[in-house]
């Protein structure tokens, strides 16, 4: 039953990464066609536009928010490819908890610059 | 009483790839997994790239960004992009079809049988196609960026 709501929320991520890692691409990679509809988007990857992002709170935010959808969806997706090999109930405890703790410090890890560039 | 021996059958990774005929989608789902880890190794590279070198100031960024124009990076970059389109979508067929969607209703097996596998057949190749136009696009947008 746990299995079921955690199968349930890799479909709710995906989703939701599906729209926030899409803005992300297409900002990152897809500037020469959105300057042709438009959209100028400069150098997104440049010093100062990044900065920029980094500064404001909404950026900032989806940032944190496509991580954490992102380390979910990533380790429960691992979990799962794991499990699949039928590991004893000892050896799903320990892949279960290794992944819950490796999960919570990229999860730190990655939060903390964000935070630290908004900040300052 | 004559002990009846279970068929050694057990295939482990190695039937994950292959296990006789596998059908097309059968195959787009161990494509999902490899992208998927593909971008999990990725996003933790792109993790230390975007906090050590990010938090160190501009210097040190830049001469990142340089590093990172190398053609073969600019390359890596293009699989990951492809990868991101491919599992995005695929996800999205293995959701509808998951919560019962595009697998059409249910109908006596009558021979000849038609499985809901090639019932729901059309849907996938749309979706391949729609994969390989943004691949495509994603693409022109490399060579435009001048790699």
């Amino acid at each position: 039953m746990r299995n079921t709501y955690l199968q349930i929320l890799q479909l709710v991520t995906g989703i939701l990464i599906a729209i926030l890692l899409g803005i992300h691409m297409v900002l990152m990679h897809l500037d020469a066609i959105l300057g042709f509809f438009g959209i100028d988007v400069g150098e997104p990857a440049s010093w100062e536009s990044m900065i920029d992002r980094a500064g404001q709170g909404i950026w900032a935010g989806l940032y944190i928010a496509l991580l954490a959808f992102i380390i979910y969806h990533a380790f429960n997706g691992l979990r799962n490819i794991i499990l699949e090999l039928t590991p004893s109930a000892r050896t799903e405890h320990i892949v279960t908890w290794t992944i819950i703790v490796f999960g919570i410090i990229v999860f730190i890890w990655g939060t903390y610059v964000p935070i630290a560039l908004l900040v300052s | 009483m004559k002990q009846t021996q279970p068929r050694q059958n057990y295939l482990g990774v190695g039937g994950w790839v292959w296990a006789g005929k596998y059908k097309l989608e059968r195959y787009l789902y161990i494509l999902h997994r490899v992208t998927g880890l593909g971008i999990l190794f990725f996003m933790l590279i792109h993790l230390c790239m975007a906090t050590v070198f990010r938090i160190q100031g501009q210097d040190i960024w830049e001469a990142t960004m340089v590093l990172l124009h190398n053609p073969w990076f600019k390359i890596g970059e293009y699989l990951v992009c492809a990868a991101f389109v491919y599992h995005a979508l695929n996800g999205l067929r293995l959701i509808l079809q998951e919560l019962g969607f595009t697998l059409g209703r249910p109908t006596p097996p009558i021979y000849p049988y038609k499985d809901s596998l090639r019932k729901k057949r059309p849907w996938t190749i749309a979706m391949a196609v729609v994969i390989v136009i943004l691949a495509l696009i994603f693409f022109y947008d490399f060579i435009a960026g001048g790699w």
